[in-house]
């Protein structure tokens, strides 16, 4: 009766974890994905010499948070938005401007960061810089990722650490019922020799075994369940799908379904070790 | 064997169940333990078992200090006594064997040593033939035999037993009290607390007669004393 709320709790503890944490996962891995893409790109003033061009990026190139950066030349930059804005339908457009490259003050670099959190810093630096005229950045999506992951993050730590103190309330009453309800057969064990570790051994075992059954319950449910709820977002909302890259089933639970376990005894284990120490003591 | 020096027992404030009693049992003997309810007998017992401790002497027994012995050591200690109780104290849903068997799973003995054991005990106490009976299918005298076995299996060196035949017909009481004797004669000290005048005084043992927390007469082949 109590091992079943027990249980449920536990479940439900776990069910809650599992979830977040392969939503956490996820979102982590678009942010990336996002970061990755995301750049700030710096234009220079009319007219500048490449050498100056050429300093800029040294300088530029010589902070530490820069990964990468990449020079755009002003025909480069009108190439990528002929094929980016009209694709194949960009012939009529050649003829129209011939050599006359509408972007021929659009030489830049794109600066590539190894963490977005460095961007803004690097931004305000660059902006120091001399010869410097414009610097665009669209870290936007990249930043408002990022903090639905963190506040994802803080909702599933305070929502699982009151499941995990309800968990171990509820089976360290399951236990202390079981032990009530033993109580003359302890009592009896107890005076004729038996050892602490035989007496309260078979409740920390029903703790554990709560624990795990606890635990597999819910793991085994978000395993079958992932591998559809990814395909469902995917079709549902076709739009993300080509940003959106769900992480693979096997490299999520590879490490969710031991975390899990783990928790699940150590709940078992704390919350039967507690009760068995306050009840019977010999 | 067994030795108390200037041993006492308060559960509150005021009279102490037990008070000041010194006491020497040699190996071997058998001791019977009167008095009137509430005069500390039962006290005794429990302090003997470390289920109590004193609240002042030392108490010895097999040459090992009680009041010193560490907690983890307790276990071990127990099993070198046995103990019964007035009220049997059997697993109700087990049966006989199994009652019996219990105790020496308790100490971890293997099956092979549970299966010769067991029914070697079953038959000292002439309970052979309804090992597999529940104890509410068995008399008073017979729960209390299958205590006794229960108490024996694990060849103590000591036995203690709170007023075994308190629950039983004259009768039952008699032949209890002759399983004691007999256990006694083959080498286990035997201390027996009982309210029982005509078996004290037809077995003729050494008896302790306790009053209000105090030895009132200690005496060889002695009589039972009224208060
Ligand atoms: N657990 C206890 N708490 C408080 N007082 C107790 C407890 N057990 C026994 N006593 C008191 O100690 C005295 C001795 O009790 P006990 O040793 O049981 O006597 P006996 O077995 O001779 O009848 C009695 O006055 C009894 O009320
Ligand atoms: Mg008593």
């Amino acid at each position: 009766m109590f091992s079943l709320a027990s249980i449920a709790t536990m479940a439900a503890c776990i069910f809650l974890f599992g979830l977040f944490f392969s939503l956490v996962w996820n979102f982590t891995s678009i942010v990336k994905g996002a970061e990755e893409g995301v750049g700030v790109t710096v234009f220079f003033e009319a007219d500048i010499e490449q050498a100056k061009i050429d300093e800029i990026g040294d300088a530029i190139k010589a902070r530490p948070e820069v990964k990468e950066v990449k020079f755009v030349s002003a025909d480069e930059a009108w190439d990528e938005f002929k094929s980016d804005y009209f694709g194949n339908k960009a012939e009529g457009l050649e003829e129209g401007f011939k050599d006359d490259n509408p972007l021929a003050n659009s030489a830049s670099y794109e600066v590539y960061v190894n963490n977005i959190e460095d961007q803004a810093g690097l931004v305000s630096y660059i902006e120091t810089l001399d010869g410097v005229r414009d610097i665009s950045k669209s870290d936007v999506a990249a930043k408002t990722l990022s903090t639905v992951n963190t506040l994802i993050g803080y909702v599933a730590v305070a929502i699982i650490l009151i499941l995990l103190v309800v968990s171990i309330f509820l089976i360290s009453n399951t236990v202390s019922i079981a032990i009530s309800v033993r109580k003359s057969e302890i009592s009896i064990m107890k005076l004729i020799g038996a050892t602490d570790l035989f007496v309260r051994g078979p409740f920390i075992l029903e703790g554990v075994i709560i624990g795990i059954i606890g635990a597999a319950i819910p793991l085994g449910g978000l395993f079958f369940v992932y591998e559809k709820a990814c395909t469902y977002i995917l079709t549902k909302f076709s739009v993300l799908a080509s940003f959106i890259n769900p992480v693979p089933r096997g490299q999520i639970f590879e490490i969710l379904i031991p975390v899990g376990l783990v928790l699940g005894v150590g709940i078992g284990l704390v919350g039967s070790i507690i009760t068995v120490r306050k009840h019977l003591r010999v | 064997m067994i030795d108390l020096d200037r041993v006492s027992k308060a559960y509150a404030k005021g009279q102490p169940a037990v008070d000041e009693i010194s006491l020497h049992v040699d190996k071997g003997e058998f001791v019977f333990i009167v008095g009137d309810s509430g005069s500390g007998k039962s006290t005794l017992i429990k302090l003997l078992l470390k289920e109590l401790e004193p609240t002042s002497g030392t108490i010895t027994v097999n040459g090992q200090v009680l009041n010193t012995m560490k907690r983890r050591r307790i276990p071990k200690y127990r099993r070198g006594v046995g103990i019964v109780f007035q009220d049997f104290r059997l697993l109700k849903d087990r049966n006989v064997y199994e009652n019996v068997a219990f105790a020496q799973r308790v100490i971890g003995y293997p099956s092979r040593v549970i299966k010769k054991r067991v029914p070697e005990t079953l038959r000292l106490v002439g309970l052979a033939e309804k090992y597999k009976s529940l104890p509410k299918q068995l008399s008073g005298g017979e729960q209390q035999r299958v205590a006794l076995a229960r108490a024996l299996v694990n060849r103590p060196e000591i036995l203690l037993a709170d007023e075994p035949t308190g629950n039983l017909d004259p009768g039952n009481s008699y032949d209890i009290m002759k399983l004691l004797e007999e256990i006694n004669e083959r080498g286990t000290t035997v201390l027996v607390v009982t309210h029982n005048k005509e078996l004290v005084n037809t077995f003729k043992k050494r008896v302790i007669t306790m009053r209000r927390g105090v030895i009132a007469h200690d005496e060889e082949e002695g009589e039972y004393i009224e208060a």
